[in-house]
């Protein structure tokens, strides 16, 4: 009809977005057809999440712009967004546990007199709307009572009834089942019949060729293509097109890896992991590599003793696993996955954060030998050269990589034989990254053991001996690093291609 | 099963209370004679000293599930009392004198909401402040050497005054409990049928996910510790009428009263979860102990016994949570 | 991994005054600021006994504002300390006073002295493992589990004097401790434990790992755990102690009166609060010190005694209070964020 119909829905021409340093989104422009599922992928760090943060109006660009249905779109927050009809569906779930599902649908949107609620469509149009996308959920349930992926589909449902014509889907199936999955695909279906659009991002390529239409891949910041999905071949063009021409750091072989076992853990399970068995050498560096949800953490907190699991954990011929304190006592130190919540003291300073996993060291009969503290921490800092005037600097004062460095101070310090670094590198820019792998190697050769729990494969190939392959809670393969091994087929098996094997 | 206690214990408790203070206290064969548990005279005198409770409880539990706390309620109460007997016994007429109680009590709720909205300390401390604050003030307000404002030689207190908290004028109830009661379905209409219900719970359930809707969490707190300041207020009237006289320590330990019967109702000291009415029957069920269990066991058990409920009350809630939670 | 080498070059080591440093200045010249001020109001202020008098006079709230700052930083209430008080006293004066008495609160268990103080400490601390079971266990917030032990802490001591007091029938040395003066001066025994106790808790809060613990813990709980920190065990140790002190506390005060009355000690567990707070202790823990609360108590007492020596009601201390408490509340907020601008 109008050329409002014609034009796309959203589009971005020549978007540029810089951090100090860095230029995370380089030069991008494509747009996005109405009513379609449209996909994004790329590797960790390719500028996905920086492009969806400028749509969402948590991020402004540098340069370029944006338009939705052929005006010019500046968001300056995600209220904003939603004015405009782009909606978001977080990682974190926004919905209200206390109350009803109709009450969480209208939230925001009552229509009242003196506060009162008066009668009017709105509950019949936001319960047609959910009838419409899932009909087995009952609007007046409590939602405490819904399981997580029927929580994911109210904020859907509650995004599409407020006038949402972008929806905007971040990972949404990392903690869902496979047949919660399914239905989320129902879901997207019907979404797209009453012709909404929706911004698809996911690793799982499986899902990006069953349900897309249309996908956009990008790498290193830059966009690569934007192409019908019907003119993909399968997952192996998908991987070559995120891989490109492989820029991985080479791996040079190590040699000072023992053929002592430290550690065997054998048939962890609990409610993701699935029987998993592995173990690790003397001096070895070994890596765990997997999406998001696929049990990383999961095993780094078991092998810990922060989760009880089942199965048996052995360390040194001893059995571990029973609590942080028991685990640090026998040797085993983690950086864990979120620095600033469960690694650091943020309102103490650098000099405070580092004896606190190994109080024996510093004290005598439970009193602290100050000077020896500030000696660890002048120590430390050097060390790991953290970027500080003071070892009596706030630790919140810090950038990410530097506080990164603190928390590794913190477990260095506890003179841990072997040492669970889950993300060890996320958020860190750049030469802190370098930096701190030239720690995990150092320490390596020194004869302390390493395993990395990352989603980044180019940290897993540049530094590990060993890497384990995980996919939903199971270890899929197990291979040692040369620099020859086949990324595409380690993405293969990633992204579930054990299961569906597409390739 | 867990769904059902969930749901009904508290109707249960109370039950089985009335039940055992019936029996135990079985003075003749008729349950219903003079000097048993379950006789009318007994049960209206428990309901008229319960009102100033009864008011308060459901103000105090929509508080609570937006996820904030008031414990100057007690010290309200107690300047609420002083101020109502000495506009009464300064001659002003009871529909006005009471009016302006309330109004008092608005701007107290006020106060403590612009502590905790606008200057951002945490309520504890903000309401622990003006806990202090107004009991100084209600102390102040009190000529030295003179506990409370009361009849004195020939400054009287006016005949209305007594009879709101004492004289019957529906079933033999007072005024004051027929205020409770009207507060109390006012409160929960306003829980299910209006927006002020939902957004307290919205904003004691998930305070981002309340804002990212668009929801002014500020203003629904703030409106709430008005509501408070107003009820804690009426209940200072009730308090103050029933004793015909306007002590300043009249409110003292009322805030553990009211966490103690919201602790009993269910409601979640997180936020988010609880309802007025059943605020209502734990008041009920306080007020059935405290003044049941005086026919039992001297008056110096009450402290102890209040003590040992709360805690109860706190595990009980922690426990049947955790198992609905399962 | 090689440990502390001596020789590391003197690099980024410069000790700059801490926030907690600062904040404590901050109370201690507020504290030294208002007693000057109150010297100009009131006639006769400015005098050494009267200074002496601020501390001596307060060493009941302040021996028990040590055990609330260290729960506080750890991120957790102890209002329960005024009920311990008058639990630990009168059960104190209950175990001791001998058998066959007149009536009912003239008779004892008879027990000698010494014991009937253990025993009467065995009863505080009892409540404190209350108070670390229901939130340890339970992880019920503390300050609803702590309000009920206060209450049941008080109850039971009410239950015990039928609701007044105990003060007949106790042997001589009952009054000995409370009142016994030290170094041939005026200043009595519970003082000066006051002051060792205020001395070993700057000990441990500065020096000692137990103290370190404490801050770890209230700075942020999660890490902690994941550091290795057994946060049950560390916190049950707090309450303990804060009850322990309270205990002592209740002891020497029925010592001194010689009798044993269910409601001393009321409010007192406010007041405790209260210094902590003046003194710079944060509610969502991770940061204060004992000396701030010894100077967050000065201010309170220079408050208080000053309202009665400028003739004023005594019933202005409720509103200085609240205004003093808001006004360092503010005050603290704004010169930190200005700091750390």
């Amino acid at each position: 009809m109008t050329n409002q119909q014609q034009s796309p829905v959203l589009s971005v021409e020549g978007l540029v977005k810089d951090y100090p340093g860095v230029r995370a989104v380089d030069d991008v422009s494509f747009s996005i057809e109405r009513s379609t599922v449209h996909c994004l992928i790329g590797e960790n760090g390719a500028g996905k999440s920086t492009l969806i943060k400028m749509l969402t109006g948590a991020l402004q660009p540098t340069h370029g712009t944006m338009k939705v249905n052929g005006s010019v779109y500046q968001p300056n927050n995600t209220h904003e967004a939603r004015g405009h009809g782009i909606a978001t569906l977080f990682q974190e779930l926004h919905v209200v546990d206390e109350l009803s599902v109709l009450e969480n649908l209208t939230l925001g949107m009552e229509v009242s007199r003196f506060g009162f609620f008066i009668k009017s469509d709105l509950e019949d149009r936001v319960i047609q709307t959910l009838k419409a996308i899932e009909p087995s959920i009952d609007p007046s349930a409590r939602v405490s009572s819904l399981s997580v992926a029927q929580k994911q589909i109210i904020e859907i449902a509650r995004a599409a009834s407020s006038g949402a014509n972008v929806i905007i889907m971040d990972e949404p199936t990392a903690a869902l089942s496979e047949r919660e999955v399914d239905r989320l695909f129902g879901v997207i279906r019907r979404l797209q019949e009453t012709g909404v659009t929706v911004i698809y991002i996911s690793h799982k390529l499986d899902e990006i060729l069953n349900l897309g239409d249309t996908v956009t891949v990008m790498r290193d910041g830059k966009h690569i293509i934007t192409k019908p999905l019907s003119e993909v071949s399968g997952r192996a063009e998908l991987i070559e097109l995120m891989i490109g021409r492989s820029a991985f750091q080479t791996h040079t072989p190590r040699t000072k890896i023992s053929d002592e076992i430290l550690l065997k853990a054998e048939n962890l399970t609990n409610d993701l992991l699935k029987d998993v068995s592995f173990h690790i050498h003397k001096g070895e560096i070994v890596g765990f590599y997997g999406l998001v949800g696929a049990g990383k953490t999961e095993i780094a907190r078991a092998l810990f003793g922060a989760d009880q699991v089942a199965g048996s954990i052995s360390f040194k011929g001893q059995k571990v696993g029973r609590s942080p304190k028991h685990a640090i006592e026998a040797g085993i130190a983690l950086v864990p996955e979120e620095r600033r919540t469960q690694g650091l003291f943020t309102n103490l300073t650098i000099r405070e954060n580092i004896p606190v996993m190994n109080l024996r060291n510093l004290s005598d009969y439970g009193i602290f030998r100050s000077a020896d503290e500030v000696a660890a921490a002048i120590e430390y800092v050097d060390k790991l050269s953290i970027a500080t005037d003071s070892i009596e600097k706030h630790t919140e004062k810090l950038s990410g990589g530097n506080q990164q460095k603190v928390v590794l101070a913190k477990c260095l310090f506890s003179d841990a034989d072997l040492l669970l670094l889950d993300e060890p590198t996320r958020g860190v820019d750049v030469g802190a990254k370098t930096e701190i792998y030239d720690i995990i190697k150092d320490l390596a050769d020194e004869g302390n053991s390493v395993a990395i729990f990352s989603s980044e494969l180019e940290e897993v190939l540049g530094i590990c001996d060993r890497i384990f392959l995980l996919y939903s809670g199971s270890l899929e393969e197990e291979f040692i690093n040369s620099p020859d091994v086949d990324v595409s087929h380690i993405l293969n098996v990633v992204t579930g291609g054990h299961e569906g094997a597409v390739l | 099963m867990a769904q059902f206690l969930r749901n009904y214990y508290i109707y249960l408790v109370l039950l089985v209370i009335i039940v055992i203070l019936s029996l135990t206290n079985l003075d003749r064969f008729d349950l219903f004679a003079r000097g048993n548990f379950l006789y009318d005279r007994n049960i209206i005198n428990i309901l008229r000293v319960s009102a100033p409770l009864l008011t308060l409880a459901g103000a105090f539990t929509l508080l609570m599930v937006s996820g904030y706390i008031d414990l100057s309620v007690g010290s309200t109460m107690g300047l609420s009392a002083v101020i109502y007997a000495m506009l009464a016994i300064n001659g002003v007429p009871f529909l006005a004198a009471f009016g302006l109680t309330m109004v008092c009590g608005a701007l107290l709720g006020a106060f403590n909401g612009l502590l905790v909205v606008k200057l951002k300390i945490t309520p504890v401390i903000a309401t622990l402040i003006t806990l202090s604050l107004f009991k100084g003030i209600a102390l102040l307000l009190v000529q030295d050497g003179v506990s409370a404002i009361k009849s004195i030689g020939d400054i009287k207190m006016p005949t209305w005054f007594n009879s709101y908290g004492r004289e019957g004028v529906l079933m033999g109830l007072p005024m004051a409990f027929w205020v409770a009661v009207a507060v109390t379905i006012i409160l929960v209409v306003a829980q299910n049928r209006t927006l002020l219900g939902k957004y307290a719970a919205a904003t004691g359930g998930n305070p981002i996910a309340a804002k990212l809707s668009g929801i002014q969490t500020g203003r629904v707190v703030f409106v709430l510790y008005i509501i408070v300041g107003v009820t804690a207020a009426l209940a200072g009237i009730a308090r103050s009428s029933f004793m015909s006289l306007g002590d300043p320590l009249s409110g003292d330990g009322m805030e553990l009263n009211a966490i103690l019967i919201v602790l009993i109702g269910g409601t979640a000291f997180s936020g988010g979860e609880g309802r007025v009415f059943r605020s209502f029957i734990g008041a009920l069920i306080i007020m059935v102990l405290t003044v049941g269990m005086l026919t039992l066991v001297p008056a110096y058990f009450q402290t102890l016994v209040i003590g040992a409920a709360l805690l109860a009350a706190a595990a009980s809630n922690h426990l049947i949570s955790r198992k609905a939670a399962e | 991994m090689s440990l502390v080498t001596k020789s590391a070059k003197p690099i980024g080591h410069k000790r700059s005054l801490s926030d907690e440093m600062f904040i404590t200045m901050l109370v201690a010249s507020v504290a030294v600021g208002i007693f000057l001020l109150a010297s100009v109001l009131v006639p006769n202020f400015f005098q050494w006994q009267n200074l002496i008098n601020l501390v001596t006079n307060n060493w009941a709230v302040i021996s028990l504002g040590i055990g609330v700052t260290f729960l506080l930083v750890s991120g957790n209430f102890d209002l329960s300390v005024g009920g311990i008080v008058a639990l630990s006293g009168v059960l104190s004066v209950w175990f001791v006073q001998s058998t066959g008495g007149v009536n009912a609160l003239s008779t004892g268990l008879g027990m000698p002295y010494w014991l009937g103080v253990i025993c009467a400490l065995g009863g505080a601390l009892a409540i404190g493992g209350l108070n670390a079971l229901f939130v340890v266990r339970f992880r019920i917030p503390s300050i609803i589990v702590t309000l009920g032990t206060m209450m049941v802490a008080r109850g039971i001591a009410q239950v015990i004097t039928q609701g007044s007091q105990r003060n007949t029938n106790l042997p001589d040395e009952f009054g000995f401790l409370g009142n016994l003066t030290m170094f041939g001066t005026s200043i009595r025994f519970p003082v000066v434990l006051m002051a060792f106790m205020l001395i070993v808790a700057v000990i441990i809060e500065r020096k000692m790992v137990f103290g370190r613990i404490t801050y770890w813990i209230g700075a942020n709980p999660i890490a902690a755990t994941l550091s290795g920190i057994d946060k049950a065990k560390h916190v049950t140790y707090l309450y303990l102690f804060s009850s322990g002190i309270a205990g002592v506390v209740g002891i020497l005060l029925s010592s001194e009166f010689k009798s044993g009355y269910s409601n001393r000690g009321m409010l007192m567990e406010f007041d405790a609060l209260v210094i902590a707070l003046l003194g710079g202790v944060a509610i969502a823990g991770g940061f204060g010190s004992v000396v701030g609360m010894f100077f967050g108590a000065i201010i309170l007492a220079v408050v208080t005694s000053a309202t009665t020596g400028l003739t004023l009601s005594p019933d202005w201390q409720f509103i200085l209070k609240a205004v003093a408490v808001f006004l360092a509340i503010m005050t603290q907020t704004w010169a930190l964020a200005r700091r750390n601008r």
